[in-house]
């Protein structure tokens, strides 16, 4: 038995401009998360280029990838992805800290961002104290610690409640209208095309559609 | 680099402060119980040599020995070469010795063993064995019926010594006889008993030179000088001395005289403390590589997540050095306690060999040489499993 190849994206041209709010929808398989995992240096695709504010992120080096992705790029993952033995304030300020902030510096961005996602009180705890909406929120907290180009969220209210999904989406629609923050999320509920700008349906690896809509 | 740095340590130290704590002591006790006996053989091999070497000393030889040149059975005009000796700085006694091979024979029981000529004075001066009585006294210079002898000759009623020659039963006060090489009998009064632990010296016995020159037909002539020098381990400069003050004789160190049989044992210890060292090694290396390993799959997905969010494989990889560092330190320190109380017990119940009782000998040079190594191989078994997962794909890593 050899490998089999699956061509999970072809022919995708697409252009985000800064501030957007850009929702990838699709069927599961349609290719929006391998999308999603180019556009988050994730993931290298057999050929086509990615800029990323000027910069040909495909042609940089494994090392200037890690470096861009942490300069540069926020992003969520859909099981939130924390780090397990650190506490809420900890997930947060560690990019801070290979990024070679001060301690002092660190600490008031790291809880100011956990302040405004709403977890002013739970900074000191750990994942397992925190519930799923929690820790959506502290992904979030760290995805934006040091100021990203872009956020990239991946199916982020996948496994969150409807009112706790809600909340989610009110954060990052209030990120974007207020610190102008470019968003890229990937989602394939119905209900979350109110919040986005634009809409991307992508089916079998190739955009369907691409609808702009106004924001929430 | 530094903030590389401040990350890693900042992710070892959560790890081990969040970890499982049961993990981490069991794999600490193990490294310092590898620590332990990375340092304990050779401590024990270093007394074991300490003891022959004291035992040497102290009860059979003196530091150096002067022998009868070749072709010669005894060293003449011995006053004269001990006072030439003796005025050499460093030298603070001499004693000749006449060496026979005599039968020795009490209440039908007879045993064949070396008999030695002394003047008890000089002896004094060289050897401790007048200290190590157990019975009676040592001999007085005018002895010429009295006989001192080792506990294993004198033997113990109805006991057999296991082969080394024994009068099974001989007290202060007894007398033994005594056959010669050249046919003399004399029979001597037992006037004390001594026991030095030193199985060449208590399976013998001390006339005075006065009495075996009589039976002997010598004349100051000796089969051997004993030499004490003030310093001990400075042999070869003193028997360098020796012979530039124009002595014909043969000098010899100690370590010399004894045939190459402390260096012998020296080698085979070495090689079996090599043998047991690289066992430890490798046992340092697959528990740390197991530990390690284990952590590293467990953490995939946490290793994929840091890469995603822009950490550096290298900081993920030293973040599991440092881990490794640390056990490794700890372990060295637990061990080092360890080692102490274990150095304590057997220097309070020390181990028995045939030359003597063995203290444990830790040379700081053992303990720096095993720290060394135990960082080096658990650096090597801690970076390569960090490594492999580190350097995978991050979505590969992430997904488990």
């Amino acid at each position: 038995m050899g490998r089999v190849e699956v061509r999970a994206l072809g022919g995708v041209s697409l252009e985000v401009a800064k501030g957007e709010f850009v929702g990838i929808m699709g069927a599961s398989g349609s290719g929006k998360s391998t999308l999603l995992h180019i556009l988050g240096l994730l993931d290298r695709p057999t050929s086509g280029r990615v800029l990323i504010d000027g910069t040909d992120v495909l042609a940089l080096s494994d090392h200037r990838r890690t470096l861009f992705r942490l300069n540069r790029l926020g992003y969520v993952f859909q099981d939130y992805a924390l780090i397990g033995e650190l506490t809420a304030l900890e997930n947060v300020y560690l990019t801070s800290l290979v990024r070679g902030a001060s301690k002092a510096e660190y600490l008031e961005r790291s809880t100011e961002i956990l302040r405004r996602v709403g977890l002013g009180d739970r900074m000191d705890h750990r994942q397992s104290e925190l519930s799923g909406g929690e820790q959506q929120r502290v992904a979030i907290a760290r995805a934006l610690v040091n100021n990203p180009s872009i956020l990239l969220a991946d199916e982020p209210c996948a496994n969150l409640d409807s009112q706790t999904s809600r909340s989610i989406l009110d954060l990052f629609a209030r990120l974007n209208e207020d610190l102008d923050q470019t968003i890229v999320m990937v989602s394939h509920e119905d209900w979350h095309k109110e919040y986005f700008c634009r809409i991307v349906t992508l089916r079998d690896g190739l955009i369907e559609e691409m609808v702009e809509c106004r924001k929430a | 680099m530094l903030a590389g740095l401040r990350v890693s340590a900042f992710l070892a130290w959560k790890s081990i402060q969040r970890g499982s704590r049961g993990t981490l002591a069991l794999t600490i006790m193990i490294i310092a119980l590898i620590f332990v006996n990375l340092v304990f053989l050779p401590s024990i091999i270093s007394g074991v040599v300490e003891t022959f070497d004291a035992q040497s000393i102290d009860f059979d030889l003196g530091n150096l020995v002067i022998e009868p040149r070749e072709g010669s059975q005894y060293i003449d005009d011995v006053t004269s070469l001990q006072k030439k000796v003796e005025r050499i700085a460093g030298i603070t006694g001499t004693s000749p010795r006449i060496t026979a091979g005599v039968t020795y024979f009490y209440r039908g029981r007879n045993a064949a063993s070396t008999l030695y000529g002394i003047t008890p004075e000089d002896e004094r001066s060289v050897t401790r064995i007048a200290e190590y009585m157990t019975a009676g006294e040592f001999l007085s210079n005018g002895d010429t019926d009295a006989i001192v002898m080792g506990t294993t000759l004198a033997g113990t009623e109805g006991e057999e010594a296991g082969g080394l020659p024994s009068l099974q039963g001989v007290g202060v006060g007894d007398s033994v006889e005594v056959a010669y090489p050249n046919g003399e009998t004399r029979t001597y009064r037992v006037k004390g008993l001594f026991e030095t632990q030193s199985f060449g010296v208590d399976t013998a016995a001390f006339v005075t030179t006065r009495e075996m020159s009589r039976v002997l037909g010598l004349q100051d002539q000796a089969s051997m000088i004993l030499v004490k020098t003030a310093v001990n381990g400075r042999e070869d400069e003193y028997k360098t001395e020796i012979l530039s003050y124009g002595v014909q004789e043969d000098v010899l160190t100690f370590r010399e005289k004894s045939g190459g049989f402390v260096e012998q044992a020296i080698q085979s210890f070495n090689i079996i403390n090599t043998i047991s060292t690289l066992v430890s090694l490798i046992i340092a290396i697959v528990v740390v590589f197991i530990v390690i390993f284990i952590n590293t799959v467990n953490r995939r997905r946490q290793i994929g997540i840091l890469k995603a969010i822009g950490i550096d494989q290298q900081i993920i990889i030293n973040s599991y050095v440092l881990q490794v560092l640390f056990i490794t330190a700890v372990g060295a320190l637990v061990g080092i306690a360890l080692n102490a109380g274990v150095t304590t017990y057997l220097t309070a119940y020390p181990l028995v060999f045939p030359g003597g009782p063995v203290y444990p000998d830790v040379e700081v040079s053992a303990i720096l040489r095993s720290i060394a190594s135990l960082f080096a191989v658990s650096m090597v078994a801690g970076y390569i499993p960090a490594w492999r997962i580190a350097r995978e794909d991050i979505l590969s890593a992430i997904r488990g």
